[in-house]
């Protein structure tokens, strides 16, 4: 079992259309059954990686090995890899059943075998007796298990996703997120998911790619990414983050001091600076705890003075904007999940705000 | 959100301030009244068979021809006057399926239209997708010029140009002749014809099919690319059926125009491969038996819309996109 080659290999790949750089030096290597997430903003590349990847491009340098073959000379068909579209892509004039059976015609299975792999694939996704429905008689929910069932239903090497779920309603999204989560582990399928949705990256993978401007940011799984973003962008884009702009005062192994204006605040890095150097500094929502002027934090690392910006309710939490005269730069976000709402703060109401070092992570600028 | 209510003008403060409003917006506002006036709100739901009016004006007119010729066609010519008999007779119906020279005419003119049709589609479906799926907007731009060109110039200068190079003296048997061979025959016969009207329908293939390969989705071919079929296999079993009304609209304007047509039977056949429309010219201007050219042009019309019914009967008039989604 030692030494068996990954699913999918990326050595070096870059792909250029004329001057823009749409994908830089990307490396990564897949082994069989993770689910893999390319997770970064609209524009960054994500596409283009996948269709490298499905044979529709080829890369401008670098290679792509596929168990452990490149691919370079081997055109889509007979690349063994099942692709939902960002847009489906479903064959309008088939019906679900035909469009399932599509690939097994096309890659010729035995044809006695081709309605009984209709029949266990439609079940996967739960649309048992949907078989001849047209396309455009199905919901968009269901429209999207017809395409990952015509990706799965000849037993793939590899699965890509195109955020195939960007078009689908919040609710009915995170019910299929938790559906393909399931789908994957009972077929056990390497899968490459993109998205821009971190939410989506979060719940569906074993490991998570970051993608800005076509270059990997970071590569985790996602409880490490979450709690460990290796820079600026990374712990921007994950999660709600605040962040604030100084210069460093003072190093002490990897707790740093910097001064916004005249407030110093200790943070936890994992770059070397020197003296003098501007940084940035993020802090998470969840992180931050509010206390009004009565209930002052004492002994906490960083405390500040701040007035209620805005206050945003979403059910099962409060969202709170902090505007800090301290920090006079970008409001500060503090999430509060107390369930009653015992110590509601109104718009302009003076609050105090702490965290600790640990949770306030320091990057270059 | 802050001050969401005060920013919403109420519609009196926003009349008080028309003069503020670009010129544009005020005469289409002015416009609006003008048109509410004369056509008031209560018989909007009539406004669409109002649009209808002039359409069903110009095919009446075309109806109330189409009778008068339906009547000439029932009287036989009395060869004593020239003129039409006023008895009521099917004659020229008679004489129309009866005379070897008009079936053969009918047939050819059938069997040319079926040809032209399907050696057309063959030519503009290439052309089409290459002018839609080109990468390069130049590429795109040069493929749709060279195809609105040859409509500037007309059918009669074409045909002529044809026969500039196609004739007996013509480019062709000149550079024949330089290389030592007697020149070739290859105007006024079959084959020149067929070759005028494909180049004249060409452009109305690529026309129509363009906007049904234009409505493919690229991705629904790579997806079936990724699915295990190579560009062949993607082109019969997704391309073809999705470009279906574009195939069916095409094949049906082509077979009638080429059905109908005149200039290219009469300039390039030189007499010799007389269509359904020559023949009719001659029964109404060589011949003077009005009556034989209205029964002729009766067969041309049923013949044409016997076709079209055909056809959107197999197809099913959804392959036009009348409705959307159907089967
Ligand atoms: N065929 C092309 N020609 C020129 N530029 C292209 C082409 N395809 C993509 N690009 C550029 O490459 C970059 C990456 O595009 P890509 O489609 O991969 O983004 P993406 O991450 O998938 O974005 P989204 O989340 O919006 O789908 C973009 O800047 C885009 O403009
Ligand atoms: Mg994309």
């Amino acid at each position: 079992m030692k030494n068996i080659s990954p699913v999918v290999e990326l050595i070096d790949v870059s792909k250029r259309f004329g001057k823009i750089t749409a994908v830089g030096n990307v490396n990564f290597s897949l082994s069989k059954g993770a689910v893999l997430t390319i997770l970064g903003p609209s524009g960054c590349g994500k596409t283009t990686l996948l269709r490298m990847i499905a044979g529709f491009e080829s890369p401008t340098t670098g290679k792509i090995r596929i168990n452990g073959k490149p691919v370079q000379a081997v055109p889509p068909y007979r690349r063994s890899i099942g692709m939902v579209f960002q847009n489906l892509a479903l064959f309008p004039h088939m019906t679900a059943g035909e469009n399932i059976a599509y690939p097994l015609k096309m890659r010729r299975f035995p044809p006695q075998d081709i309605p009984e792999l209709v029949e266990r694939y439609l079940g996967i996704v739960r649309l048992t007796g949907m078989e001849d429905r047209r396309i455009h008689q199905l919901s968009g929910g269901q429209q999207q298990r017809v395409a990952i069932a015509r990706a799965l239903s000849f037993n793939p090497d590899l699965l890509l996703l195109d955020e195939p779920l960007s078009a689908l309603d919040k609710k009915l999204r995170e019910e299929m997120q938790l559906e393909f989560r399931r789908i994957q582990q009972k077929i056990g399928v390497t899968t490459i998911n993109v998205t821009h949705d971190q939410r989506e990256a979060l719940v569906m993978s074993d490991e998570i790619i970051v993608m800005a401007d076509g270059v990997i940011q970071q590569s985790a799984d996602p409880v490490s990414l979450y709690r460990q973003p290796s820079n600026k962008f990374v712990a921007s884009f994950i999660g709600l983050t605040s962040l604030m702009k100084g210069t460093v005062d003072q190093i002490e192994g990897t707790t740093v001091k910097f001064n916004v204006n005249t407030t110093s605040l200790w943070g936890q890095t994992s770059s070397k600076f020197h003296i003098g150097e501007s940084v940035e500094g993020a802090i998470r929502a969840e992180q931050v705890r509010v206390h009004t002027e009565q209930t002052r934090p004492v002994g906490m690392d960083n405390v500040l003075d701040g007035v209620v910006e805005e206050q945003i309710f979403e059910g099962d939490r409060m969202v709170y904007q902090i505007r800090c005269p301290a920090l006079d730069s970008a409001p500060i976000f503090v999430f509060d999940h107390d369930p009653a709402h015992n110590v509601l703060h109104r718009r302009g109401d003076r609050v105090v705000l702490s965290w600790n070092i640990r949770d306030l992570l320091v990057y270059p600028d | 959100m802050s001050g969401f209510n005060d920013r919403v003008g109420t519609p009196l403060a926003s009349a008080k301030q028309s003069s503020q409003f670009p010129v544009r917006w005020r005469i289409l506002d002015a416009a609006e009244r003008i048109a509410a006036l004369i056509w008031p709100r209560s018989l909007y739901p009539y406004t669409g068979y109002l649009l209808l009016v002039p359409a069903l004006l110009l095919v009446f007119v075309l109806v109330i021809g189409l009778v008068y010729i339906g009547g000439y066609s029932l009287h036989e010519l009395d060869l004593s006057n020239y003129r039409l008999k006023e008895s009521f007779s099917l004659t020229n119906y008679y004489t129309a399926f009866t005379s070897a020279t008009y079936r053969t005419v009918l047939l050819r003119s059938i069997y040319a239209s079926l040809l032209v049709t399907v050696i057309t589609i063959f030519l503009a479906f290439p052309y089409a997708y290459l002018m839609v799926r080109a990468r390069r907007a130049m590429t795109r731009k040069f493929l749709l010029i060279s195809l609105f060109l040859p409509f500037f110039i007309g059918q009669i200068v074409r045909a002529y140009g044809w026969l500039i190079i196609l004739g007996k003296e013509g480019l062709l048997n000149n550079i024949i002749g330089f290389f030592g061979f007697s020149p070739l025959k290859l105007i006024y016969n079959y084959p020149a014809v067929i070759l005028g009207l494909v180049q004249y329908m060409l452009p109305f293939g690529v026309l129509l099919l363009a906007p049904a390969i234009t409505a493919i989705s690229r991705d629904v071919e790579l997806a079936s690319e990724s699915l295990g079929a190579h560009w062949c296999r993607t082109f019969i079993h997704i391309v073809l059926p999705l470009a279906k009304p574009g195939l069916v609209g095409s094949s049906v304007v082509i077979f009638t125009l080429t059905l109908t047509d005149f200039a290219m039977p009469e300039i390039l056949g030189g007499g010799t491969t007389d269509f359904i429309a020559n023949s009719i010219y001659d029964g109404f201007f060589q011949l003077s038996n009005s009556g034989l050219g209205a029964a002729l042009s009766m067969i041309l019309v049923t013949l044409g819309t016997a076709f079209v019914v055909v056809i959107f009967s197999i197809a099913g008039t959804g392959t036009l996109g009348f409705s959307k989604g159907a089967e």
